[in-house]
């Protein structure tokens, strides 16, 4: 997947999914935790979608949640902390 | 005296460091002031506070060089275990023995739990490899800030570093808005929780009603001291916060909020993004988050919402009421999850406005309730009170006097009114004013400073009647300050 397509990916499953306030629109640089769209609990949630489109694993104590509120962020944190998934 | 002369220097210092433009002998200035307004409450205090904070800078420079698991759990362990020293003796609970008897007369370190949580983010963000890059000055400034040091708000240093090291103005709005906060936090503090925690007449309110009580209560009664010292906790801590955020934006600092109107919150975890958001968001990112990620089962991420919540119960002091308060509010966030999930999957949807009335209620009392294991004496008082809420046939026989329900009543539907009519009306009147308006306005004089003036007048005027029904009585002293 390229990155706009992961970042679109991320963004179809906030929206199905995740946000707290259906019908607002979403962009990658939409804030999510600060703007209270997404709370902590849900944040695990987007952590395990975010492997899964990045195909990183990202490990635990790595994650500092202002790195996951916004989609563009997000992508950027999977790059710099994740490690390749290995292939089962 | 010394204690007035040590004031008298703080506010010299304090307000000379504003007109220095060098950096390290204004941060000096800052720190010698932030030292002297913590000593005055023991020079003993002080000198763990700097041992703490010479630990804290010197270990994360050692994690900086390798920041592994193995070096982060020792930084932790070491501060966890000064808290616990202290906070454990201090309030111990199961152990009763004359060692544990003598360990009790040790006092507590003002504010220890707030500066040593600081010094615990600073090493867990070295850990995650973030730029920090300060100077041992910069460090204990951090850690001995004079508006945060004894209540908080918990400071991460990323956002207090760049505040140290630029030259903070001293404007006519930053005093105006500082000014302000300070004088609504007085009166929140000195009117309003004031009359909460004493009552209408003296000695029928929240303190009295917990404190010595003489007769079982019926469940209405517990259903308003439930809600009663929710509301004097808010506006106690919540007071305490606009007083130091208040006095730090006097000289151009800007500290993080620690209250969003938090019982307005229509679900418990908007509650708890809406109450104490400081340590609440470091529970958040140093605790739940890290631990929550470990695995990706559901019910590992209840169990890491379980835990979280009690250590957030025993932040507050290892005494039972204040765990089993952390469990309870934990148990609340688990269960609003489960019943969101259910509702999902069964397309269970009421009508907006009914829903969201529902859920507004269903919370505020949910949450109040908990405020009974948080403020009993012991676990015995919290769980008669509770019994009795379970108890059909006492809510017949009320026993507090009628001034405490009329308070509380007045009390909570001042503050909905003021959260869900007052302030969306006066937030869309300033919205919907032009630039044109505004500058016609201006003409005659009423520019947004002087309407921030005239708004102070009747803040003003709740503080000097508040200040005149106190009387004699003393003032309660700030909850959070035995924390």
């Amino acid at each position: 997947m390229t990155e706009t397509e992961q970042a679109q990916a991320l963004l179809n499953y906030l929206s199905s999914n995740v946000l707290r306030r259906p019908g607002i629109k979403l962009t990658a640089d939409s804030s999510l935790v600060a703007s209270g769209l997404i709370d902590s609990f849900a944040l695990v949630d987007v952590l395990t979608k975010l492997e899964e489109v990045s195909e990183m694993r990202i490990p635990a104590g790595k994650v500092r949640p202002k790195d996951m509120d916004t989609v563009n962020l997000m992508l950027a944190m999977a790059k710099r902390v994740g490690k390749p998934r290995q292939q089962k | 005296m010394i204690t007035v002369i040590s004031y008298c220097l703080f506010a010299l210092l304090v307000m000379g460091a504003t007109m220095v433009k060098r950096r390290v002998p204004r941060q000096l200035m800052l720190l010698a002031a932030s030292y002297l307004f913590y000593s005055t409450w023991g020079l003993a205090f002080l000198a763990i506070l700097v041992s703490s904070s010479l630990f804290n800078f010197f270990y994360g420079e050692f994690l900086k060089r390798g920041p592994s698991l193995g070096r982060l759990a020792g930084g932790v362990a070491a501060n966890v275990l000064l808290m616990a020293f202290f906070k454990g003796t201090h309030l111990a609970i199961f152990v009763n023995s004359h060692a544990m008897d003598v360990l009790r007369g040790i006092a507590m370190p003002l504010g220890i739990s707030f500066w040593t949580f600081q010094a615990l983010s600073y090493l867990f963000d070295i850990y995650r490899q973030e730029e920090l890059d300060p100077t041992p000055v910069e460090f204990c400034l951090y850690m001995a800030f004079w508006p945060t040091v004894v209540m908080g708000p918990i400071c991460r240093l990323g956002n207090m570093l760049p505040q140290f090291r630029e030259v903070r103005v001293v404007s006519s709005e930053n005093v105006l808005i500082g000014s302000k906060r300070i004088l609504m936090g007085l009166v929140m503090k000195l009117g309003i929780s004031q009359i909460l925690a004493v009552g209408l007449v003296a000695g029928t309110g929240v303190s009295a009603a917990f404190d010595q009580q003489s007769v079982p209560y019926g469940g209405l009664d517990v259903w308003f001291l439930a809600i009663g010292y929710g509301l004097q906790l808010f506006f106690d801590f919540a007071g305490y916060s606009h007083i130091v955020i208040g006095a730090a934006r006097l000289f151009g600092f800007e500290l993080a909020e620690n209250f969003n109107s938090p019982f307005i919150a229509s679900t418990p975890s908007e509650f708890w993004t809406r109450w104490h958001m400081t340590l609440t968001s470091w529970i958040r990112d140093y605790v739940f988050v890290p631990m929550a990620t470990l695995r990706r089962d559901v019910w590992w991420r209840y169990a890491a919402l379980l835990f979280s919540m009690t250590l957030f119960g025993l932040w507050h002091g290892a005494k039972a009421t204040f765990i089993l308060w952390g469990v309870y509010e934990g148990a609340l966030l688990v269960i609003h999850r489960l019943v969101q999930q259910f509702r999902r999957n069964r397309s269970v949807n009421l009508p907006v406005p009914l829903d969201g009335a529902l859920s507004w209620l269903v919370t505020f009392l949910a949450v109040s309730l908990g405020w009974i294991f948080f403020r009993s004496r012991d676990l015995g008082q919290a769980m008669n009170m509770l019994g009795s809420t379970l108890s059909p046939g006492s809510y017949l026989h009320p026993v507090l006097p009628a001034s405490y329900f009329f308070l509380v009543s007045a009390v909570f539907i001042a503050y909905i009114a003021h959260k869900t009519i007052l302030a969306p009306t006066l937030a869309r009147l300033k919205e919907a004013m032009t630039p044109a308006a505004s500058q016609r306005l201006a003409e005659f004089g009423l520019t947004g400073q002087f309407v921030t003036v005239v708004s102070l007048i009747p803040l003003i005027f709740v503080l000097f009647l508040s200040i005149l029904h106190n009387g004699s009585e003393s003032v309660t002293p700030f909850v959070y300050a035995l924390f």
